[in-house]
């Protein structure tokens, strides 16, 4: 399994990246992590004839705080999102999600915007930005744009980006105090795609919803979230609700599909059980 | 096709090539740089068996280009032996615990555990359990490995 | 059945001595054939066919030839100018009019390799490879057991539309009757998917030609000894012509029993070409082109009496054994071996197998034990279904002490065996009553956990004619002391160097670091089939024992002789010669080794210098081993996932040489067991595409996914060389058994039957959920 073969330029600056992506528009790939990449050109699944390598370019390192929001630099590896202090204090949800990404092998090297660029509906990260209200900066030599995650994942690894942007950063919004996060998934071994996977913002005031974010990843084409349950649980109290309906209600916004590890039937079924368990626990430790 | 020239260390050992743009940095390790003890065992970042330590992190050889490798240091499970030839205490650990038996994944699985102890504090036993589920192994039913987690975190057998 | 007076006065036999192989391998300075390089290497890859069974209209091979460092592409048509002889290995007889290393006209699988490209490098290879133009007039494969079975059309024309292979018992009108009468009848339908051996390192092979005639073929397999007899028939060559060499092998399982049609085309390449050619595969050729096993259904019909003994066992069993397995054959060891340790008086069966457009089938790991899986998960639900505990329909039924020797129904004599003895550590070991009581705590909670045990007799050694009778042990001590043996042993993970390192200097009385065991090259030793069969320790450790028993016996008559000491007073221990109440003569055996090959006038007259021998040893065609596994598993009540959270393997092979490589060959083939059953499955849609083509789909257990498996030893020497037993097979055999019918106890309320593998947490959901548990608990 060797890849076809490719040129290969390693920018140490994201405007020689994005001249380049835009010199090749359409034949270059973006080489983040290549925790995924790198298998999909071992297979010949994916045959660029450029890849642009965007690990030397020191402005996409690093986690900053500014305006409300934490930024995470694209190419910051998934191992240290998972320890970084910033992302602990500000933005708790990440961490619990990324426990389940990979492994520890693959977390060295896996970047935070490669995989949420990526989108892979079963992966755990996407539906992270999806569900904390992410916004992706996106970079071309057209200028700068922040997308709204829950405009970004338009289909099956397909994403709002142009074919020449590169994704520099991802900002999640400091979420309103009072808000407790859950990530849960079911997998068949540790590190496998999510069966099932849930990720939850849950804003409570009073012993009452002020907000409510629920995404799913493995459910769908895309990581997705449950909107009309989050509208109808607003103003509900906590102790009120009838966990069961609303799992119910939650999985029935989602599209999950029949694949090798399971069926869409299971997919539901267990979605359901995996929002009760989860939100039950994550309400009684709140 | 793109060739770079790279230099990097592997096992102390200081290298200059130039490589094909497509080459992983596990090819590269095995054919250029004779560390034949690099197993390819999937190509595709699942099995661990290439695992080898780059810049201090475990990581999966396969899924790197040599290109992206220069000027960085690599350890191999080659380079892990004193220079009198005594075993590290990782490889004593497997070796001790019946931790192997074709040994095809043995290297792999020497390196994780290798950057898990490097530093001063010892992982749990949770820890390198969780980063042992990263090799896949087809001899051994893991078993070995379960007591190597035991002794390198320190916990009581 | 204890007996020690059979089990030697060991230093090191029956010691967990760390193993030789160890120290090269944690080091990584293994040898396994992709780190072979030669001067002018070349290398190959394969074009294969992306449809399940069609002709090929047109082949051509122009533009990949004109790639860049491509320096040859071969076809199928191109290797019919090499006279091959492309056979099974073990039936050499057999028809072989269909066989050939390439798709030569016709493709009858996914993967079927069409063309081989020798290029610079791998990579341009599959650049070039990717090139071959290929046009295909495709038919409608044959996919699934019901279609092959339905043999409709062949799979290979030559052969007409007929089965692989069919076996069955002579008609028997009383059986009928028996089922009539029994005042028990059990019937159910064991389903087993199919599975992909999956050895850590894929398939390998370097061809070196030299001008001379000769052939230097390094090939990852079981027996180099066997791959170059069979490459030396294959190619019409002399025998001392082929050199195999295969230091370290990462892995096989009985998949690399013989070279196959890559390794094959390869060779005729380097042939062809006049230059060395490797070819490596990788994990996606492994996974979707090398052989595979274990797609087979059985259905079992079982009388029992009103006391639930067993009268009668009545078999159906089928198996798609895909375009081009190993062996055709129908697997009647299977059923043979049903009745296993139990006193079956009688046994009807049919056995048929079948070819398919999928990928054939390569022996795996204990390729009969559709008779253990058949068998005690039927006794399980023959249990649930007469109202009694399945341990004391085993108690019922398994032979004694008094029962043996024991002959089957099926002719296999059962001696010096002791299931009852294991299953019972195994209850002891497990604590039932503690379990029965937990368990049932944790169903008043709505949680499910089950305990499952399962009994086998494994017949090991297989040593009942051809290639398998024997095996041989040169051992030489050399002038320095040091003791150096070949023996005709392979390892690819058995640890057989260390083995037999054990027993060499046990016998000989010599340090155990003082013996090197050398097993790696066709051009030394004497043939041997080496791995497979469960049958190293006994026949090879055999060989080695009786010819370490002849050499010291010539050192202490050379010793006598020099001492001035009668023989029987003379002793080797650890390395020194001694002479019974003489400790002043205690001599190092290097100073007599010198002697016997340097001092030649000093040795008894007429005896022969030097001090070599060999030993080829015929072990009994069948050893006997046994063992009980018992497995608590909780089923996960939402999602239907297995956790397995304890495991006792009970066992008795007989002298064990090193109790941590026997407890490693069983540990690793019970996770072998536990993934066929919880999660490793190959499958094919319904055009034939193989639909689990990397890790991510074809999933293996990792170490989340197993217990710390408890084990307890029984030793009950076998009458053979030494008393070993084999045990390499057995935890594949017996481990599958034991996890069903953890999860079948565990999901007992819901009165499912979990008999269609693999059990995975749909199917078991589905089964939870679709179900109405009765008021009480038990089943509808």
């Amino acid at each position: 399994m060797k890849a076809a073969p490719f040129d290969y330029v390693a920018p140490d600056s994201v405007e020689a990246a994005v001249d380049c992506l835009a010199e090749n528009v359409g034949d270059a790939m973006v080489l983040a992590g290549g925790q995924t990449l790198m298998p999909l050109l071992a297979l010949r699944m994916s045959q660029p004839t450029v890849l642009v390598d965007i690990n030397r370019i020191e402005a996409l390192q690093g986690v900053t705080r500014g305006d409300g929001a934490t930024r995470i630099g694209a190419v910051t590896r998934q191992a240290d999102a998972l320890t970084d202090r910033t992302i602990a204090d500000h933005a708790p949800g990440i961490p619990k999600a990324l426990r389940f990404v990979g492994h520890y092998q693959t977390r060295n090297r896996g970047t935070v915007g490669g995989s949420i660029a990526l989108g892979e509906p079963a992966a755990e990260l996407p539906c992270t930005a999806l569900t904390l209200g992410a916004k992706i900066e996106a970079r071309s030599v057209r200028g700068t744009r922040l997308i709204d995650a829950e405009d970004f994942y338009l289909g099956p690894y397909t994403n709002a980006l142009e074919s020449d942007e590169l994704v520099t950063a991802v900002l999640f919004p400091d979420l309103p105090h009072g808000t407790i996060t859950l990530a849960h998934e079911v997998a068949r071994r540790p590190g496998d795609f999510a069966l099932v996977g849930l990720i939850c913002a849950l804003t409570i005031h009073g012993g009452t919803f002020h907000a409510a974010r629920i995404g799913w990843f493995g459910m769908g084409q895309t990581p997705l979230r449950s909107l009309e349950t989050e509208r109808s649980l607003v103003g509900e109290r906590v102790s009120g609700i009838d966990l069961a309906d609303v799992a119910r209600m939650a999985v029935s916004e989602t599209d999950p599909a029949d694949d090798h590890h399971a069926t869409a039937a299971y997919r539901r079924t267990v979605g359901e059980r995996v929002f009760r368990r989860a939100v039950s626990q994550a309400l009684e430790s709140a | 096709m793109s060739e770079h020239r790279i230099e990097l260390t592997v096992d102390g050992e200081q290298i200059a090539a130039t490589v094909e743009a497509r080459t992983s940095l596990g090819d590269f390790l095995r054919e250029e740089c004779g560390r034949t003890g690099v197993h390819l065992g999937c190509e595709h970042g699942v099995c661990g068996a290439c695992t080898v330590i780059v810049d201090g992190r475990a990581v999966r050889s396969c899924l790197m280009l040599a290109v992206q490798a220069d000027g960085v240091q690599v350890t191999t499970a080659q380079g892990l032996a004193a220079p009198d030839g005594a075993l590290s205490p990782v490889q004593q650990a497997m070796h001790d615990e019946y931790a192997l038996q074709c040994g095809f994944c043995t290297p792999g699985v020497v390196m994780t555990l290798t950057a898990l102890t490097a530093g001063e504090a010892r992982p749990t036993e949770a820890e390198v359990r969780a980063a042992l589920s990263g090799h896949l192994c087809r001899c051994t039913g893991y078993q070995g490995m379960l007591r190597v987690a035991r002794r390198l975190s320190g916990a009581n057998g | 059945m204890n007996d020690t007076s059979l089990i030697p006065a060991a230093r090191f036999v029956g010691q967990r001595i760390p193993r030789k192989e160890d120290r090269r391998l944690v080091t990584g300075n293994g040898a396994f054939t992709d780190d072979v390089a030669v001067p002018g290497m070349l290398f190959a890859a394969f074009t294969r066919s992306p449809i399940a069974r069609g002709r090929i209209a047109r082949l051509d091979v122009q533009a990949a030839g004109e790639v860049a460092g491509v320096r040859a592409v071969y076809t199928g048509a191109d290797l019919r100018r090499l006279n091959i002889n492309f056979h099974q290995l073990y039936a050499p007889d057999a028809d072989a009019s269909h066989l050939w290393p390439l798709a030569d006209g016709r493709v009858a699988y996914v993967g079927d390799p069409i063309a081989v490209v020798v290029a610079d490098s791998r990579a341009i290879a599959e650049d070039a490879a990717a090139l071959v133009e290929v046009e295909y007039e495709t038919e409608d494969p044959v996919i699934t057991l019901d279609q092959a079975r339905a043999l409709a059309k062949p799979i290979h024309p030559q052969m007409g539309a007929k089965s692989a292979g069919e076996a069955a018992t002579p008609a028997d009108p009383g059986l009928a009757e028996v089922f009539a009468n029994a005042a028990h009848v059990v019937v159910g339908t064991i389903r087993h998917q199919r599975q992909a051996h999956s050895p850590m390192e894929p398939r390998g092979v370097l061809a070196q030609p030299k001008g001379s005639g000769e052939l230097t073929v390094w090939l990852s397999c079981q027996s180099p000894h066997m791959a170059a007899r069979y490459l030396s028939v294959a190619f019409n060559r002399p025998a001392h012509s082929i050199r195999v060499v295969s230091k370290d092998v990462g892995g096989a399982f009985g998949l690399k029993t013989q070279p196959w049609r890559e390794e094959v085309a390869v060779i005729a390449g380097a042939l062809l070409l006049g230059k060395p050619v490797k070819w490596t595969e990788d994990r996606l050729e492994n996974l979707t082109s090398a052989n595979q096993a274990r797609e087979q259904e059985i259905t079992v019909r079982l009388a029992l009496d009103a006391d639930a003994m067993l009268l009668a066992a009545d078999l159906e069993y089928y198996t798609n054994i895909g375009a081009y397995p190993h062996m055709a054959g129908a697997n009647s060891l299977a059923m043979a071996m049903f009745p296993g340790p139990y006193k079956l008086p009688r046994l009807g069966f049919t056995a048929k197998a079948y070819y398919s457009n999928t990928v054939g089938e390569a022996p795996y790991r204990g390729p009969w034990m559709m008779e253990s899986l058949a068998r005690e998960t039927m006794l399980d639900v023959a249990a649930r279904q007469i109202g009694i505990d399945p341990l004391e329909l085993r108690r019922r039924n398994l032979i004694t002490k008094a029962d043996q020797p024991f002959t089957m129904v099926s002719g296999f004599v059962l001696d010096r065996i002791t299931p009852r003895e294991t299953l019972e550590l195994a209850v002891e070991k497990i604590d039932v009553a503690a379990f029965r009581k937990e368990q049932a705590a944790a169903r008043a909670q709505g949680r499910y956990l089950g305990l499952g045990f399962a009994v086998y007799a494994e017949p090991t050694t297989m040593a009942m004619g051809g290639p398998l009778s024997t095996e041989a042990a040169q051992i030489q001590i050399e002038p320095t002391g040091k003791v150096t043996a070949v023996v005709s042993t392979h390892s690819q993970g058995h640890g057989t160097e260390t083995t037999m390192g054990q027993v060499i200097a046990d016998t000989l009385g010599v340090p155990f670091d003082d013996v090197t065991v050398l097993e790696d090259d066709s051009s030394r030793g004497g043939f041997g089939a080496g791995a497979g069969g469960s049958r190293q320790a006994v026949a090879g450790g055999g060989a080695a024992r009786r010819a370490s028993g002849m050499l010291k016996e010539k050192v202490k008559t050379i010793a006598a002789h020099l001492l001035n000491a009668s023989p029987e007073t003379v002793e080797i221990e650890m390395g020194m010669v001694k002479v019974a109440g003489a400790e002043e003569m205690t001599t190092p055996l290097a100073k007599i080794a010198s002697a016997a090959y340097f001092e030649t006038e000093r040795l008894p007259p007429g005896m022969e210098p030097g001090l070599t021998t060999q030993y080829r040893y015929r072990p009994p065609p069948i050893v006997f081993s046994n063992a009980s596994h018992a497995c608590v598993c909780e089923v996960d009540r939402d999602t239907g996932v297995v956790k397995v959270l304890r495991w006792v393997a009970s066992e008795d092979c007989g002298v064990m040489i090193n109790p941590g490589v026997v407890e490693g060959q069983i540990a690793g083939g019970v996770v072998q067991g536990i993934g066929g059953v919880l999660m490793e499955e190959i499958g094919y849609d319904e055009m034939g595409n193989p639909t689990a083509v990397t890790f991510k789909d074809y999933l293996l257990p990792t170490i989340a996914d197993v217990p710390e498996i408890e084990y307890c030893h029984l030793v009950t020497p076998g009458e053979n060389e030494g008393g070993f037993k084999g045990v390499g097979e057995g935890g594949a055999i017996i481990g599958p058994p034991t996890m069903v019918n953890a999860v079948a106890d565990a999901l007992a309320p819901f009165g499912a039957r979990v008999l269609d593998l693999p059990l995975t947490p749909p199917k078991l959901l589905a089964l939870m959920d679709n179900t109405e548990i009765s008021s009480n608990g038990a089943a509808p």
